[in-house]
């Protein structure tokens, strides 16, 4: 559900397939459009735009009614779930059908298959994550694993699939503007904790900034920079409004709304592209001055850990020189910190040598302060070991054999949570919170990151622990304190006890698993088979979210404007330092009846030909020769209704600021009646205007295209950001 | 003798074009020309299906039997090569083969055609260039087989759906699958280019 893995990941389907035909496994796919992984499904559901939630319920419904759920482990392992099926009670058959257009019978098919043939998986990508209510979605997403008891085991689980390489190591390690490295959050004690691994002042940290507010308040997402730019100042909670962009390896084509886009690099002082290609960036706008294009060359041209979609890390070696003059990107922050004048602490602990950055010193500062997430194991020495004795590993169970030399039972790649210090040679977690292991061979329990009770209710887990644990129940997190209540202190070393002591100061007590430098607490909880953060339940209520459960929510320009006032979505509210004014937008999308005037649901997605913003890939001859032109998937009866013929030019128009653009029609009834598909991945045209001549010469892509993000409209993501290209309004007409 | 063929399993191809891709890639062929290209039926309708196509390098193949000039023959390996120095771009062999494979650059107006272009399984071409000198792989591409590889269409696929090698091994991985499966055959071609059944 919301995932097309034929086309966006087609080597996972080798797999899936696999899956099928090995072990006679299911294969429901659930999604607006039949893609090429519904070619393959046993079964099929198509469903509106959308309504992912009330496609979760639905499900839920009939295995609450039909006692389908995990009673055990929802009892044992799960927080709230009495309050999940009140809400799912507002989801009977009849009320889903409106919604979503699923029937009831394929519903109850499909819900029975998934809850009894165990284990289950549910797999998905950004069509579950880009909506206004993207967090909800893959909250509901969880909820029905968690339902059904498919966390925590072979086979089950929720399977994201990222984009590309590396996308996890990227949000791991810090492109969330809602937290340091390593989910600490921004709070006084991630920015300690980190100045602490930093061996910089803490100090001199809050002084480069404009005040400690700034410092802790979460930063403007790339889906909302150009509102940070284009709004008024009184608007933008911040200093100032954005006048400066640094864009490293990040493709302008993939935001919605571009045409704002547009206006805001026109309006920006200072725009910098450090990319391989030039990219939307440097050729949407008008702009004439300010503009700089650093060349940065790719990751085939620098050494490097990367992480992949199941956590595993892999040690990538550089394999040819880089091009030309570019540089990797290390190197270029370097330059870039050297001339901003605080490349000494930037590097403190990082080795440059002849103007190069040593790629190990990286992953060495990462382990030394990665413990919350257990990036601490996974040490260059480690990482080189697994690539060298790739062939040792199993490629079903991804573990080494046990006398296997270097790597004896080790999990490919070390998967976080790796715990402790390398010497510790945890085998990394191929599958989280696996309770039938023991933690130091990978096994885990859910986290107790919400306290120990909320409410009178206990939030620990109930006569669950993962093997050979010596705690028999649910306990929290692990601090210096609770080693010294259960009499375990005395197990760690002198050493240990006196990083501990540096870090906690006058305070010891409150020294927690993850701040701990030396990795003792882990070690510790480890070596009594306890996970360093505690044994406690999934929470299905997050309290502290705007929809503590998940609820269905109408898109920002839904077709359905006859549901917006059962289900609005969220009021009004100040996110990522801008306003965001979906509910405003909403409302007025219904009152003038824009629904009337565009009447097709428009979604986007990937091809496999190209990548992301499509820059690198459609400046490939042999996939440029695949794809040559910017195409919308129409049904065949709307395109009989409008007179295109298949291959035939199109103007697309969009409910926002006039947008208009031209392309390709594919006449297909891949995409049902009332919906149009677009790929996101081109760009080089603007408003059916070819702008290959602003590209530097020779810079420019073999394809250009218009993007699909000129059409796409308002909508974010109260907790992400998050923007909603999945779903929203257009017209077709031949052109 | 090991008798190399190709077998696209129909039930795992998802139209991914990795192998098109690497063989353009690898034996460097221009826009314009495919040797290798997947078709799909059904696109966008339940029952779609996808297959790899190239050369099959038949058994008795009908390219070299229509053949004016003789360049088209099989090696030892069941492997159909042909000599670009004797192709006279007739385009017969293109109306024999059941699969068109056979491609032909435009080389001048009127739509006359250049010398005949099709998969080499990577092994190189069949003229009197040295395999795997520099001047057979300007004419035809890759040789992989000298150094005992198989094809990279088949080496590069997503899915392990597109097969190559020596018929027996092939033959039984796919026997194997299908018996596993419990449903249907999907080797698509597989009767028509080698007139045998994979016996499942």
């Amino acid at each position: 559900m919301g995932g097309n893995p034929a086309e966006a990941h087609p080597v996972s389907l080798q797999h899936i397939l696999e899956g099928k035909e090995l072990n006679r496994a299911n294969m429901i796919v659930i999604d607006p459009r039949f893609t090429r992984t519904a070619a393959h499904a046993t079964d099929f559901l198509r469903v509106r735009p959308g309504t992912h939630i009330p496609t979760i319920y639905a499900m839920l419904w009939h295995i609450f009614r039909n006692g389908w759920e995990d009673k055990a482990f929802i009892a044992q392992r799960v927080y709230g779930m009495e309050e999940i099926r009140k809400e799912v009670e507002k989801w009977p058959p009849d009320e889903v059908e409106r919604v979503t257009g699923l029937k009831e019978a394929e519903v109850k098919r499909i819900a029975e298959t998934f809850a009894k043939e165990r284990p289950s998986t549910l797999i998905w990508a950004m069509g579950q994550t880009q909506y206004s209510f993207g967090t909800a979605n893959v909250r509901a997403s969880c909820i029905l694993l968690l339902a059904t008891g498919n966390v925590g085991l072979s086979g089950g689980g929720a399977n994201i699939f990222r984009g590309h390489d590396n996308v996890q190591g990227a949000t791991d390690l810090g492109l969330d503007v809602t937290t340091l490295p390593l989910y600490y959050g921004l709070d006084e004690g991630a920015w300690r904790h980190w100045c602490r691994v930093w061996e910089v002042d803490y100090d001199w940290m809050v002084s480069r900034f404009a005040s400690k507010t700034l410092m802790q308040t979460p930063g403007v997402t790339s889906t909302r920079w150009f509102d940070a730019t284009l709004l008024p100042k009184a608007q933008v909670s911040q200093p100032d409004t954005m006048k400066a962009m640094f864009i490293m390896g990040h493709g302008g084509n993939t935001i919605t709304r571009m045409p704002q886009a547009k206006k805001g690099i026109e309006k920006l002082d200072l725009l910098v592209v450090c990319d391989p290609y030039p990219t939307t960036w440097a050729v949407l706008s008008e702009r004439r001055d300010g503009t700089y294009l650093l060349p940065a060359c790719t990751s085939f041209e620098m050494n490097g850990s990367r992480t992949a979609s199941n956590r595993s890390l892999q040690w990538g070696e550089q394999i040819v020189q880089p091009s030309f003059e570019s540089r990797n990107d290390y190197d270029i922050m370097h330059m870039l910190a050297k001339k901003l004048g605080f490349a000494d602490q930037l590097f403190k602990n990082i080795k440059v040598e002849n103007g190069h950055v040593v790629a190990e010193d990286i992953l060495r500062e990462i382990n030394r302060g990665g413990w919350s997430t257990g990036y601490c194991g996974q040490s260059p020495e480690r990482l080189k070991a697994h690539m060298k004795n790739q062939a040792k590993f199993d490629v079903v169970t991804l573990r080494a054999p046990k006398d296997a030399p270097e790597v004896g039972g080790d999990v490919y790649g070390l998967p976080w949570p790796c715990w402790g210090t390398p010497q510790l040679k945890h085998p990394g977690s191929p599958i989280l919170y696996n309770t039938s292991l023991p933690v130091k061979d990978g096994g885990g329990t859910f986290r107790a990151r919400f306290g120990v009770e909320r409410n009178g209710v206990n939030l620990l887990a109930e006569g669950s622990y993962s093997q050979d644990s010596d705690l028999k129940d649910g306990y929290p997190e692990f601090t210096l304190g609770v080693l010294k209540k259960l009499g375990w202190d005395g197990e760690l070393t002198p050493q240990e006890a006196a990083v501990i002591a540096k870090v906690g100061g006058s305070n010891p007590d409150t020294v927690s698993w993850s701040i701990d430098l030396s990795g003792g607490i882990q070690r510790v909880a480890i070596a009594h088979g306890c996970a360093p953060y505690g044994n406690a339940k999934a929470r299905t209520i997050a309290w502290n979210l705007a929809d503590p459960i998940p609820v269905h929510r109408e898109v920002i320009f839904t077709s359905r404007p006859d549901l917006v006032a059962k289900y609005p979505t969220l009021p009004d509210a100040q996110q990522f330092r801008v306003p965001n004014i979906g509910f405003t937008v909403q409302r007025t999308a219904v009152e003038k009846g824009i629904a009337k005037d565009f009447p097709l649901i428009l979604t986007s997605g990937r091809l496999v030909d190209y990548e992301g913003g499509g820059e690198e890939t459609r400046s490939n001859k042999w996939l440029a020769e695949l794809v040559q032109d910017m195409f919308v998937e129409i049904n065949p009866a709307d395109a009989a209704e409008r007179g295109i013929s298949d291959g035939g030019w199109v103007w697309v128009t969009g409910p926002e600021g006039r947008s208009k653009a031209r392309m390709k029609a594919t006449v297909t009834p891949r995409v049902g009646k009332g919906l149009v598909w677009m790929p996101y991945h081109f760009a080089g045209w603007f408003e059916g205007v070819d702008q290959r001549s602003k590209y530097p010469k020779g810079a420019d892509p073999y394809v250009l295209g218009e993007s699909v993000n000129t059409i796409t409209t308002y909508g974010y993501d109260p907790v992400t950001g998050m923007q909603e290209p999945k779903a929203t309004l257009c017209q077709i007409r031949a052109a | 003798m090991a008798r190399m063929k190709f077998l696209c399993d129909a039930d795992r191809c998802i139209e991914c074009n990795a192998c098109v891709t690497a063989c353009k890639n690898e034996n460097q062929v221009p826009w314009g020309l495919n040797r290798r290209r997947v078709v799909t039926i059904n696109d966008g309708r339940p029952g779609e299906r996808s297959v790899s196509m190239a050369c099959m390098h038949c058994t008795d193949s009908p390219c070299a039997s229509v053949c004016p000039v003789k360049c088209i023959f099989s090696t030892a390996d069941g492997v159909v090569l042909h000599s670009k120095d004797l192709c006279i771009g007739c385009g017969y062999c293109f109306y024999a083969c059941p699969f068109g494979a056979p491609q032909y650059p435009r080389v001048g107006n009127f739509g006359s055609r250049g010398k005949m272009d099709k998969c080499t399984f990577c092994a190189g071409g069949g003229g009197s260039e040295v395999p795997g000198s520099s001047e057979e792989y300007a004419k035809y591409g890759a040789n992989r087989m000298l150094h005992g590889e198989l094809p990279l269409c088949a080496e590069m696929c997503s899915t392990k759906s597109l097969l190559a090698g020596d018929s027996d091994v092939i033959a039984q991985i796919y026997k194997e699958r299908v018996i596993t499966r419990g449903y249907g055959s999907g080797a698509w071609g597989w009767t028509t280019a080698y007139r045998e059944d994979v016996k499942v």
